[in-house]
């Protein structure tokens, strides 16, 4: 797995660095010193993994993890940080408090996976208001085209992506994502069930209720994948 | 600003109304019985009495608002009395000039204003009630500006021990240190000496006392040690203490607090750093600390830096109230944008202060 250190602390890195090297199967393949310079290293090399420090000069932790367009996994690393980690709801990889102890180190790298498709979305950062999350989009049931933006619909949480509908279904797995209609995405692993509709549509009810039209157009295309 | 201008207007007394209140009614109870004893129940006692408290608490309230106005000045204790001497028989006097007014009003030829000695009687009653809630007055204020002091106090130990063990700074010094082990143990051992240091001196010291300056410029500057090995060369630090300036008292954690603001919120969110001047001179009249840092005030405005604005606003709010406590008033504290991307703290303490 590669990973990438981000820290302003050049000693934070060291150390890192060095409890890392008892894992052999991460490598650590970049640094970067703060935001900018992480933005460059990551587009760069594409990482598996950031360890991220929140508190930094320029660009926060948070801040970073907005301007990313695919989020890596991510393992924050932090001094004492109540407040920043508070605002986080979902999935970030793990929390390491430092100086990090090697056993919590062992047990957060145990939750990592390799990256399934350089390619492909897997996950993204959201901020509504106070709220933060990492989505992994498999588990977001429905994507709903707001604009410029998109509604993620994951769990019981609505946040508002910015980006539109139409670049976000570029970078998604075909296999997975499905578009229902001119507005909405469905992910198919959350299908329950499908009705026919009103002259040749279709209506699919999602998993926790929600019904989703499906277009003439799409039902058609649907069935297909479906191979019904 | 004062800090001790709560939006309160009583200041935190809840019992003020109470007292008030309380202490009109009974004084009206007592002079309402002695008049129909008297003189009967007459019409123009009756009203009388019914109006006496309302113009009481009122002008008693006025006095109220003006002293709460006036406090943190500093007095001689006989001018005070004086004042105090002079804004009761004021009262008084209006309050004589009511009753007087009531009282024609309704009693007509019969009243007050035909009846010296009468009249006499009545400011004579007003002006002492009046005395006695003055009395009791500054009595209660007196024992609620101890207790307010007190709770300050304790307020700035607690706030100074939180800094002092800044769990952020404490977690993140052990983990570089941690990391110094490897890489350079002679510096690490030197880190853990002056961290040492930096606690021994935080569980010893009296908060409620002061301290020489240099005793303060010795921890800040293994405090500065320590923060160098995070920031590295993203802080350079330049000091300049005179000889004499160093045995100033000045009230302990005052210099670590300005230190740690001019870190925390001008120079770590700069990504390449800055400068820290610490300068104390002595002249005559004041010993003058300041403390510069590259950045501005209110420059970072993401990352809950409003949060933590608020808490560099609360402590320096506690420096300023433990310098009015310890100097009453002489000596200030000053915090400001220089044109030239710099902001300065400055402090005055004034020469003959008390150790």
């Amino acid at each position: 797995m590669k990973a990438v250190i981000i820290d302003d602390e050049r000693l934070a890195r060291v150390e890192l660095r060095r409890l890392l090297a008892e894992h052999p199967e991460v490598q650590v393949a970049g640094e970067a010193r703060g935001g900018e310079e992480a933005l460059d290293v990551i587009a760069g090399l594409s990482p598996d993994l950031i360890f991220l420090d929140i508190q930094m000069p320029g660009m926060t932790g948070f801040q970073l993890l907005e301007r990313l367009e695919d989020v890596p996994q991510v393992i924050f690393t932090t001094g004492y940080d109540e407040y920043a980690i508070k605002a986080f709801e979902v999935n970030a990889l793990d929390y390491l408090m430092k100086p990090i102890a090697p056993a919590r180190l062992a047990a957060a790298l145990a939750r990592a996976r390799p990256r399934q498709s350089k390619s492909r979305l897997e996950q993204v950062f959201v901020r509504d208001g106070e709220k933060c999350w990492i989505v992994r989009l498999a588990d977001v049931f429905l994507m709903e085209s707001e604009g410029n933006y998109t509604r993620l619909c994951f769990g019981s949480d609505r946040p508002l992506i910015r980006r539109s509908l139409n670049a976000l279904e570029e970078q998604l797995d075909p296999a997975i994502s499905f578009r229902a209609n001119r507005k909405q995405i469905v992910n198919l692993k959350w299908v329950q069930a499908m009705a026919a509709g009103a002259g040749g549509a279709l209506a699919v009810t999602l998993r926790g209720g929600r019904e989703v039209e499906i277009s003439r157009r799409a039902a058609a295309r649907l069935r297909e994948v479906m191979s019904l | 600003m004062n800090a001790t201008n709560g939006s309160n207007p009583n200041n935190g007394d809840s019992g003020y109304w109470g007292f008030t209140i309380l202490f009109w009614a009974i004084n009206t109870a007592i002079y309402f019985s002695f008049a129909v004893h008297y003189a009967g129940w007459t019409a123009p006692i009756v009203v009388g009495y019914l109006l006496y408290p309302i113009y009481s608490i009122g002008l008693t309230h006025l006095l109220h608002l003006e002293l709460r106005r006036r406090r943190g000045r500093v007095l001689p204790v006989w001018k005070r009395i004086a004042e105090m001497v002079l804004a009761v028989l004021a009262i008084g006097l209006v309050q004589t000039f009511l009753i007087g007014a009531v009282d024609w009003l309704f009693g007509g030829r019969d009243s007050l204003f035909y009846q010296q000695t009468a009249l006499i009687a009545s400011a004579f009653g007003a002006t002492s009630a009046v005395g006695m809630w003055v009395f009791v007055y500054a009595f209660r204020d007196h024992r609620l500006q101890r207790i307010q002091l007190k709770l300050a106090l304790r307020e700035a130990e607690l706030r100074a021990l939180e800094a002092q063990i800044n769990p952020h700074f404490l977690f993140n010094c052990l983990n570089s240190i941690r990391a110094l082990v490897a890489e350079n143990p002679a510096r690490a051992q030197d880190m853990i000496t002056r961290l040492a240091n930096i606690f021994r001196y935080n569980l010893h010291r009296e908060p409620t006392h002061t301290v020489p300056l240099a005793a303060e410029v010795e921890v800040v500057n293994d405090y500065l040690a320590l923060e160098s090995v995070r920031f590295e060369d993203r802080l350079r630090v330049h000091l300049a203490i005179s000889a004499e300036a160093g045995k100033t008292p000045v009230p302990s954690m005052l210099l670590q607090t300005l230190v740690e603001n001019a870190l925390k919120h001008g120079i770590a969110p700069l990504p390449s750093g800055g400068d820290l001047l610490i300068r104390a001179e002595r002249d005559r009249d004041a010993t003058r600390i300041e403390v510069e840092n590259t950045g501005q005030l209110g420059a970072n405005s993401d990352n809950g830096a409003e949060v933590e604005r608020g808490q560099a606003g609360v402590g320096l709010n506690n420096t300023r109230e433990r310098l009015r406590i310890l100097y009453g008033g002489r000596a200030s504290l000053q915090l400001r944008n220089r044109e030239d991307g710099r902001v300065v703290a400055t402090v005055l303490i004034p020469a003959n202060a008390r150790a």
